[in-house]
């Protein structure tokens, strides 16, 4: 099986992703996301790991990569709501994800279908 | 099928980490470190926070304090206003309860540090509170042994006193029964009536261990009433359904009539209450777990980085066998799922050590400190999640690429 390509963008939106998403690890272990529940940080944390994932994926120029970070996106927004943290960093993380979202569609006829 | 496969995996990844013994060791050591310190930062803070708030609740939630003294401290503070105020008495309090509508109690209390004597036994510097009989129904606690004042006790200042438990074992060792007792309170006999249920190490200094309690008639025969020092206050309780700023408004009007203030004046008394001081203590330890958070997350982010580091060692190590289990029809997700259990188990491993390293800490300062410190549920759940997901993040890489790797250049590698 031939391997794919990584562009240049990819490359650069991947690496800012993965950054942002490990940057947002600690923030599982703040009071007020501890202070919502028992099971809020572990939800939170799921999703965090799940995008980190995802992106490997990308990085690898794997479709499922895109998939995965495209329904982890969707949660995400689902749990923040279902949460009320409308907060600047529910609408940075909004606006972030789906820029990285065009970038990753645009490339994602050239990703490959294996895992 | 995909069970099997998963089974069999995992016992591949046992099989290697019981092969190297002290790399295994070494690696979840840096999770051990990081979960310890995380979980030990907030179990000490969930720790203080419920100790603060079990004190500021006995205090009473729906209850105001009438002080000389606020309790809230800014920048803008004007203490010079506030020295030449008049502390309450004894005497408003009856004027207040008269008058007042919302009120459910109210109570009058004094206290100062006076010496408790019974045969040999002495305790200095005890604190000593003056209570009128409606504190008790202002205030939360409980009695063990005996029973609170009557109501004849304390207007008619009986000499009779309620112990706290620490003050009643100093008083009465050897399992001694103190109740009908009678010991020396600052030089006067008194009749203990009572024993307080034991409570324990106060954050806020308000535990009824280190207290005697003795009617308010009886305190002012040997306190100075109207000395700033017996810290005199007027405490007093909302009726259900009214808030406490009705209650304070509605204590604001009549202190100031019974003080005679002008309309332009300002207040010469102040009205606390307890939320004030949550809300102070909920800032801090805000700041105490943001810290906590901060130096415990980037923690258990190094400790992945060493538990990633091992495993792109381990993968290498069997890069080999990795072509062998592909070339015989081993999936990816076989070999994917092989590494990234190792890497998981690792991690959880090194929590779950962490987190009886933090019990046994636990046992050991409840021996110690006289303050409940407990690992909690919510502390647990979070440290056995963070070892998981971290285990997952720093062996996916890894784990992925030995998935990835071609058979025949696999079996090549030495």
């Amino acid at each position: 099986m031939a391997q794919v390509t990584r562009p240049k963008d990819i490359r650069i939106v991947t690496i800012i992703a993965l950054i942002l998403v490990l940057l947002a690890f600690p923030m599982l272990f703040t009071p007020s996301i501890k202070r919502m529940g028992d099971f809020i940080p572990m939800t939170l944390g799921i999703i965090i790991t799940m995008q980190f994932v995802s992106l490997i994926g990308i990085w690898h120029m794997k479709q499922w990569g895109v998939q995965l970070f495209i329904i982890m996106f969707c949660i995400r927004v689902i749990t923040f709501m279902f949460l009320d943290l409308y907060e600047f960093r529910f609408f940075f993380n909004i606006f972030y994800s789906i820029t990285f979202i065009v970038f990753f569609l645009i490339h994602y006829r050239k990703m490959d279908t294996n895992l | 099928m995909v069970l099997t496969l998963l089974k069999e995996s995992i016992v591949f990844a046992l099989g290697a980490l019981v092969a190297n013994k002290l790399r295994t060791f070494l690696s979840l050591l840096g999770i051990t470190i990081g979960i310890f310190a995380i979980i030990t930062v907030f179990t000490i803070v969930d720790s203080l926070e419920r100790n603060i708030r079990g004190s500021v609740q006995s205090l009473g939630d729906n209850v105001v304090f009438v002080m000389k003294w606020p309790w809230t401290f800014g920048p803008d503070y004007p203490w010079w206003k506030y020295m030449n105020r008049p502390v309450p008495e004894y005497s408003e309090l009856a004027e207040v309860q008269r008058k007042a509508k919302s009120i459910d109690a109210i109570g009058f209390r004094i206290g100062t540090r006076k010496v408790l004597k019974h045969n040999n036994n002495t305790i200095e510097n005890a604190l000593v509170s003056g209570w009128s009989y409606g504190y008790g129904q202002v205030k939360s606690f409980e009695i063990v042994d005996g029973r609170y004042f009557r109501e004849d006790e304390a207007e008619g200042g009986y000499n009779v006193v309620m112990l706290g438990h620490t003050l009643a074992e100093g008083l009465f060792p050897n399992n001694e029964y103190p109740i009908g007792k009678t010991i020396k309170v600052a030089g006067r006999n008194c009749k203990v009536i009572g024993l307080f249920k034991k409570e324990g190490e106060s954050m806020l200094g308000n535990s009824m261990d280190n207290q005697a309690v003795v009617p308010y008639n009886f305190a002012r025969l040997f306190m100075d009433v109207k000395s700033e020092n017996s810290d005199p206050f007027i405490a007093a309780k909302a009726k259900p359904g009214v808030t406490n700023a009705q209650l304070k408004d509605e204590l604001t009007g009549i202190m100031r009539s019974i003080r005679g203030l002008k309309p332009l004046a300002d207040d010469d008394f102040a009205l606390n209450e307890t939320n004030l001081l949550s809300k102070n203590f909920d800032g801090l330890f805000d700041i105490v777990g943001i810290a906590g958070a901060i130096i415990g997350g980037f923690s258990i982010l190094v400790g992945g980085f060493g538990i990633a580091n091992i495993m792109f060692v381990s993968v290498r190590e069997r890069t080999n066998i990795i072509g062998i289990q592909k070339s015989l029809g081993a999936k990816n997700y076989f070999i994917l799922a092989q590494f990234l259990f190792e890497a998981v188990f690792l991690s959880l491993m090194g929590g779950i050590i962490g987190l009886l390293l933090i019990y046994g800490l636990t046992l050991a300062a409840g021996g110690v400190i006289d303050m409940e410190i407990t690992l909690t549920r919510s502390n647990i759940i979070l440290g056995l999640t963070i070892s998981v997901l971290i285990g997952i993040i720093s062996g996916f890489i890894p784990a992925y690429g030995a998935s990835q790797l071609d058979p025949v250049e696999a079996i090549r590698t030495n």
